[in-house]
């Protein structure tokens, strides 16, 4: 994995697109969803179709930022790649009775103040920030959420849908950290700068204040579902692993500092959770209509494979 | 080929367009008569008989947009139609008798010169061979429709259309229509279409700079003034000349106007548009005329409206029913337009082009095309060219820059006969100078500031546009210095 050419990369992707109408959504296999397993399938679900989307935006501004028309091109496809996952998902939701007409499920608190801060704030984002936190969301959905949503359920379908699903995200990653890497090169102390200039930014501070809460509230939410957290832990430990396994890898201060993070989150113990958990349980206070109406960005979700 | 057989003529000119047309009056004004146009189609006009779309209109001024030597009091629009610079020219071959010199359904398939006589011989599809003693290159320099490279585009089931070859029998109403395409064109037909379609689909890959267009009506009194007192439209249209040259400094270079003009871009966007999602899908990422500047004030209203939306998801390929784009959905229609522009040859030539001892012109531009002040080309005598290599203009009237080609054309033909010669052709190392130059000062423009677009071959060399004001290049065609040539003795005119 270790150095893409992205220009081959960028053919594959243009080579290997799906559509929701290449799928039979109305074949059997729905009803092996139990009656036990679907409350909890219902809520696992939305949380996952909305990072999906919530990447797909995160997409969207790198791709603003890209230096390559190469690249910006192959964030271009992810971002709407992204859009293609939530809305497949909204389409199993919909096969398994999840979702009335077209209403889109509701997203919880955490991920409507990571949407407001993404729709306000993410364009403003150096590349480095972005570049080095969806690769850890990403490996965290792919490594953990979708290997778990397999092993339980039954359903044929879902394991179609996901097969597809996954090899578009086997294809991000290898982009990922392939720009990662990019993002390292450059002398040290002036990346080190750089970051450090950026920590600092108000907008950034707002985005870790919607972003660490929403991670716990995630692992919470899938403990809740049955899964173990050593497997959210080890996905996120690959993180560290494939990210860190170069040189430039390394240099890169946002890898660096993600990687602290990720530490931090999987150690229960550490005193880090104490004021997380503590914003968790805080947000659940937030109304949502104190967050006005969701920007436009979110309408464009569908579950419908024509339009 | 009985070569012997066939007349040799003054000058052979391909297509009939602005340039075709207006080269064949001015010949004839300046006594040189024995002139044949070889066109494809069947009818004269070039661009304006074949973009009718609806909404098809220049974004230039009309009053610019016409010849100096033959100016027309009666534009009704500020920005003419379609419709009317079609008239216009009509009116120019009516008045100048210009239609006895075209041929039509001629397709020019190839031009050869010939050392020991002199003489071009041009090919055509449709089996004739016409010669002359000089040969002009006006097949215009937009006017092969291209289609998008889009994987199963062949397998739509329902219509399609390209913006340059409307079918006018077409009803809309009704209809589920998806445009490709948000250029030139494409913004010109979405505000029309919104009109008539039931749900309307646009496919944007890139969004464009887009100033607002101030398009009114002329006054009746207007109208009457110019007629009358034709120095009076002469005044305005010089008033509008120095206003497009004054914003060629935004748009060429990188100066505080190109600043100027992105802001009021982007006043006009926030104006018309209040989503700031849509707003960010319509916001270009590259500087302000490093492609076409667009004029509209209609386009981004239309995509507001009810029945319209714009795409930006990317296209992933063509279907039975309608578009596939990248966040999986179908998009399903009756009526797929294409307002994807043309195919233009930044490299190459339109048909083979041989000149002295056999070399072939679109091997020697094989990696970019180049010329000698964009209308000749050392090694191919007597051989012009309308919009050649770097004449593009990018902010100013096309007829400006037509006509100071239109003007070199006449001296040199003029010239070869009042010199009793048989060729002029110019010098391989003045022409070398010549590109030097203009590549070292295209190097500091927009277009080369990093944004692909048309203007660049694939390795970013520009051979289109012209680095400079209008009145610049009109200053580099006023003269034919004869020293910048070879002269080639031998018979001279076909007397
Ligand atoms: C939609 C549109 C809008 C435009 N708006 C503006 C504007 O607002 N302002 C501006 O300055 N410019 C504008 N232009 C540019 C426009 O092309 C020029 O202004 C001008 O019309 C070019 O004239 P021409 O005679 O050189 O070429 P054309 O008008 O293209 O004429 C060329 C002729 O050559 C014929 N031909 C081509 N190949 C062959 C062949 N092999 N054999 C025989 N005949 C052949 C063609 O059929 C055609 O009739 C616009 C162009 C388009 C397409
Ligand atoms: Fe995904
Ligand atoms: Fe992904």
């Amino acid at each position: 994995m270790a150095n893409i050419d992205l220009d081959t990369m960028l053919d594959k992707v243009r080579n290997t697109q799906w559509a929701l109408a290449d799928i039979d959504w109305d074949k059997p296999g729905a009803e092996r969803i139990t009656a036990e397993q679907w409350p909890k399938l219902k809520a696992f679900m939305s949380d996952l179709m909305w990072i999906e989307h919530v990447g797909a935006r995160g997409f969207a501004a790198m791709a603003r930022k890209a230096e390559s028309d190469t690249l910006r091109e192959l964030y271009t496809w992810f971002h709407a790649e992204e859009q293609r996952h939530a809305n497949a998902e909204m389409a199993l939701m919909r096969r398994w009775g999840m979702l009335e007409g077209d209403e889109l499920p509701e997203p919880n608190i955490n991920l409507r103040l990571t949407i407001e801060w993404l729709d306000r704030y993410s364009d403003d984002m150096p590349l480095e920030v972005l570049g080095s936190v969806i690769p850890m969301l990403e490996i965290a959905l792919d490594g953990a959420l979708l290997k778990f949503l397999l092993e339980e359920v039954d359903d044929p379908l879902c394991h179609e849908v996901f097969e597809k699903i996954n090899a578009d995200e086997a294809r991000h990653l290898g982009v990922d950290f392939h720009v990662m890497e990019l993002l390292g090169r450059g002398k040290l102390h002036q990346l080190a700068i750089k970051a450090i200039g950026t920590v600092g930014n108000p907008k950034l501070i707002l985005g870790v204040l919607a972003y660490a809460p929403l991670l716990n509230r995630m692992r919470d939410n899938i403990v809740a579902m049955g899964l173990k957290e050593e497997r959210l832990y080890e996905a996120m430990n690959k993180y560290e692993r494939i990210g860190g396994r170069t040189k430039e890898g390394r240099r890169n201060p946002w890898f660096q500092i993600i990687s602290q993070h990720g530490k931090m989150v999987v150690n229960r113990n550490h005193p880090y959770h104490k004021p997380v958990d503590a914003l968790v349980s805080l947000s659940n206070y937030i109304p949502a209509k104190a967050l006005g109406p969701v920007p436009t960005w979110v309408e464009k979700l569908t579950w419908r494979p024509t339009a | 080929m009985s070569n012997t057989d066939t007349p040799i003529h003054q000058v052979l000119i391909v297509g009939a367009g602005f340039s075709g047309l207006g080269t064949a009056l001015r010949l004839q004004q300046n006594g040189v008569d024995d002139v044949v146009i070889l066109e494809r189609a069947a009818d004269i006009g070039g661009t304006w008989r074949d973009n009718t779309y609806p909404g098809a209109a220049c974004d230039i001024p009309s009053n610019l947009y016409s010849f100096s030597f033959a100016q027309n009091p009666r534009w009704t629009r500020s920005y003419a139609g379609s419709d009317e610079i079609r008239d216009y020219i009509h009116w120019l071959a009516e008045e100048y008798d210009l239609r006895r010199l075209v041929r039509f359904n001629r397709s020019v398939t190839g031009l050869s010169y010939d050392n020991a006589s002199g003489v071009w011989t041009a090919t055509t599809e449709e089996g004739d061979t016409v010669r002359a003693r000089s040969a002009v290159m006006a097949q215009g320099p937009l006017s092969n429709p291209s289609f998008p490279n889009i994987p199963g585009l062949e397998r739509f089931q329902g219509k399609t259309i390209h913006s340059a070859d409307w079918d006018h029998d077409y009803d809309f109403e009704g209809k589920a229509v998806g445009v490709i395409g948000t250029g030139a064109s494409g913004v010109q037909i979405v505000p029309e279409l919104a009109k008539q379609a039931k749900k309307l689909r646009v496919f944007q890959r890139t969004p464009c700079w887009i100033l607002p267009r101030l398009d009114f009506r002329k006054p009746d009194w207007q109208k009457a003034v110019f007629r009358k007192l034709p120095a009076a439209q002469s005044a305005v249209r010089n008033g509008l000349f120095l206003a497009h040259e004054s914003i060629a400094t935004g748009i060429i270079w990188d100066t505080p106007v190109n600043g100027a003009l992105e802001t009021l871009a982007k006043a006009h966007l926030r104006h018309q548009v209040k989503d700031k999602w849509l707003r960010r899908q319509l916001t270009p990422d590259f500087k302000l005329g490093c492609k076409r500047v667009l004029m509209s004030s209609d386009f981004y209203p239309a995509l507001q409206k009810d029945n319209t939306e714009l795409i930006t998801w990317p296209i992933a390929s063509i279907s039975e029913n309608g578009v596939r784009t990248g966040e999986g959905i179908e998009h399903q229609f009756d009526c797929l337009v294409f307002a994807t522009g043309f195919s233009v040859p930044n490299s190459g030539t339109p048909f083979p082009v041989y000149g002295l001892n056999g070399r072939e012109l679109g091997q020697e531009w094989r990696r970019g095309a180049q010329a000698y002040k964009s209308i000749n080309v050392s090694g191919y005598p007597n051989l012009f060219m309308i919009f050649g290599p770097n004449s593009g203009p990018g902010h100013n009237s096309a007829l400006v820059y037509i006509e100071s080609q239109i003007e070199y054309i006449v001296k040199g033909v003029t010239t070869l006969r009042s010199l009793g010669i048989k060729a002029l052709d110019v010098k391989d190392d003045v022409q070398a100078t010549h590109n030097r130059r203009l590549q070292k000062r295209l190097a500091k423009t927009n277009w080369n500031s990093g944004c692909k677009s048309w203007y660049l071959t694939e390795d970013g060399y520009n051979a289109t546009m012209y680095p400079g004001f209008a009145s610049q290049y009109a200053r580099q065609m006023k003269h034919l210095e004869l020293r910048d040539y070879r002269l080639l003795s031998g018979s001279g005119a076909p007397q």
